[in-house]
């Protein structure tokens, strides 16, 4: 194979994996924009909701489609009672103590999820095809092309949503000032639930499609430790910044494993992170305040 | 419309900042509030708009009603949706919202009766300016242009009441006296009440039916706005007449 298709090749499975990283990402950014939390338990959330999928679909038998339901109904349902239980009581506390309960949100799902579903690999029925698709010459893995489309396709959406619906608006009215987005009759702690909800959708969207192309086990949400560098990059602030991020960290990711010793793989990111924010504060895409000149 | 009576407000559990505000709002009619600054013309009405608990203020006595309804305990977004928009100081335009969509944003205060699109084209009749920059982001509008938004807002809710605190602060006098006009436009057309907070009493005085003065958190002084205008203490500590000169 010649060294342009390899890079290629790899490109295109890196930039399939940074849709994902996207659409993981935007869940955290949602929960930023509506209540300036940073949630560290989203990868966490991901892989429960993947764990959700395997017992819905399997242990119960309701078959892929059900179960997937059924996951997301679930995932929406834990989503919200952290929200309410763990989040809602912070609300005003400074943000250190807020993401240290998100962190130890994480631990504790994990560890529930390792009691019930033990520490080693589930096997979960595979919702994306495995037949491989050739673009000319160029080969790329059938689950990874087709998880891909889905994570695009659903950020999008959710990027759309979120531009165009009020309940956009309102989010990002809570955003920039919660008192007088309360002052516009915006129930703010709404807002913040159904960012939780959006969280809990992207989560378990992309915690299935995650365990479909690699395996399921305690340690998926893992990954959410590697979407770090696609929300910074991205600028927390901005919602349509993720896709965009995501693509560029996950193509890096790729691209490194190809020509530098796999552990850079970890590393690479953060060095892009460092050179854009030494340039550009925000991010990429994140928001200079606005104001006039 | 309004009924505030011996109203006592408590920031942080100690610092005093109401201590016995009385006052009413007539259906249909613009009240003013004067007074010097930390006289608590601000907090009333934040206590109206049950602003207070977001800063560690509290209503320790006294009854706040609105249509005979007592309102203290309701919270900020349902008083809101019950008819009274709170216009805060400083205007607190969404900057990274376009002008559009800092209207989208007040129809959730909004209730019922006419669509939204109506509502956001009764803000461009009263504001045309607005409609020319409707997908500009607020925060690159001007002062003015930023307060007829504030205000704007307030008519897509189609309150019965607008709190009005310092519309004219920081803004042209030419500026001001346009507002204050299109102000009073509203008041007339729509018949909303209006509670109108202002350091710059004469034009307090010239567009109110009604005044009170506060001093350190107590109503010291009111009456009809001719009868105030023609008090000697307003004259010389609002309006800067010179009355022994006179």
């Amino acid at each position: 194979m010649s060294p342009l298709q390899l890079f290629i090749e790899y490109s295109i499975v890196g930039i399939a994996a940074g849709g994902i990283y996207a659409l993981i990402a935007l869940g955290i950014i949602v929960i930023f924009k509506a209540s300036h939390t940073f949630n560290f338990a989203m990868g966490e959330m991901m892989m429960l909701s993947a764990y959700f999928f395997y017992a819905a679909s399997v242990t119960f038998a309701l078959g892929p489609a059900l179960g997937l339901i059924v996951a997301m109904i679930g995932s929406i349902i834990v989503a919200l009672i952290i929200e309410r239980v763990a989040i809602r009581p912070m609300l005003g506390r400074p943000f250190i103590a807020v993401v240290m309960v998100t962190f130890g949100i994480g631990s504790i799902l994990r560890g529930i999820v390792g009691m019930v579903w033990g520490p080693n690999e589930v096997q979960i029925p595979s919702i994306l095809s495995r037949s491989p698709i050739f673009l000319g010459d160029i080969f790329v893995p059938g689950k990874t092309a087709r998880g891909f489309a889905i994570a695009v396709i659903l950020v999008v959406a959710l990027i759309a949503y979120l531009r165009f619906s009020r309940a956009g608006v309102a989010l990002r009215a809570a955003a920039e000032s919660a008192t007088t987005a309360y002052s516009m009759g915006i129930n703010v702690r709404n807002v913040v639930a159904f960012a939780w909800v959006i969280a809990a959708i992207t989560g378990c969207i992309s915690g299935v499609l995650m365990a479909n192309i690699n395996t399921l086990t305690p340690h998926l949400g893992l990954v959410a430790l590697n979407v770090l560098s696609v929300v910074i990059l991205g600028g927390l602030s901005s919602i349509s910044g993720v896709l965009v991020a995501g693509l560029i960290i996950g193509w890096l990711e790729a691209i490194t494993g190809l020509y530098l010793p796999t552990e850079f793989r970890e590393i690479t990111p953060y060095v892009l992170v460092l050179i854009v924010l030494l340039v550009r504060p925000t991010g990429l895409f994140g928001a200079k305040e606005v104001e006039r000149i | 419309m309004l009924e505030i009576k011996n109203l006592e407000v408590v920031y942080q559990g100690v610092i005093q900042a109401l201590a016995d505000i009385s006052l009413s709002v007539p259906e249909g009619k613009i009240v003013t509030l004067l007074g010097a600054n930390g006289a608590g013309k601000t907090t009333t009405l934040k206590a109206i708009s049950n602003f207070l608990p977001l800063e560690h203020g509290r209503v320790t006595q006294g009854s706040i009603t609105i249509g005979g309804k007592n309102m203290i305990k309701a919270p900020p977004h349902e008083i809101v949706r019950r008819g009274v928009f709170h216009v805060r100081e400083g205007r607190h335009v969404f900057s990274a919202l376009t002008v559009e969509e800092n209207l989208v944003a007040a129809t959730f205060a909004h209730r019922g009766k006419r669509s939204r699109k109506d509502a956001y084209e009764e803000v461009y009749s009263y504001f045309p300016i607005l409609s020319q920059r409707r997908n500009q982001h607020a925060g690159y509008l001007s002062g003015g242009e930023q307060q007829m938004l504030a205000i704007g807002r307030a008519l897509v809710a189609d309150p019965d009441l607008i709190l009005l605190d310092e519309p004219s602060l920081g803004l042209a006098p030419l500026i001001v006296a346009d507002i204050f006009e299109i102000i009073a436009r509203i008041n007339r057309e729509k018949k909303v009440s209006m509670l109108l907070v202002e350091q710059n009493a004469v034009i307090a005085l010239k567009y109110a039916s009604y005044g009170y003065v506060l001093e350190n958190g107590r109503t010291v002084l009111e009456g009809t706005t001719e009868d105030l205008s023609a008090n000697e203490d307003i004259q010389k500590y609002y309006l800067g007449v010179d009355t022994e000169a006179a």
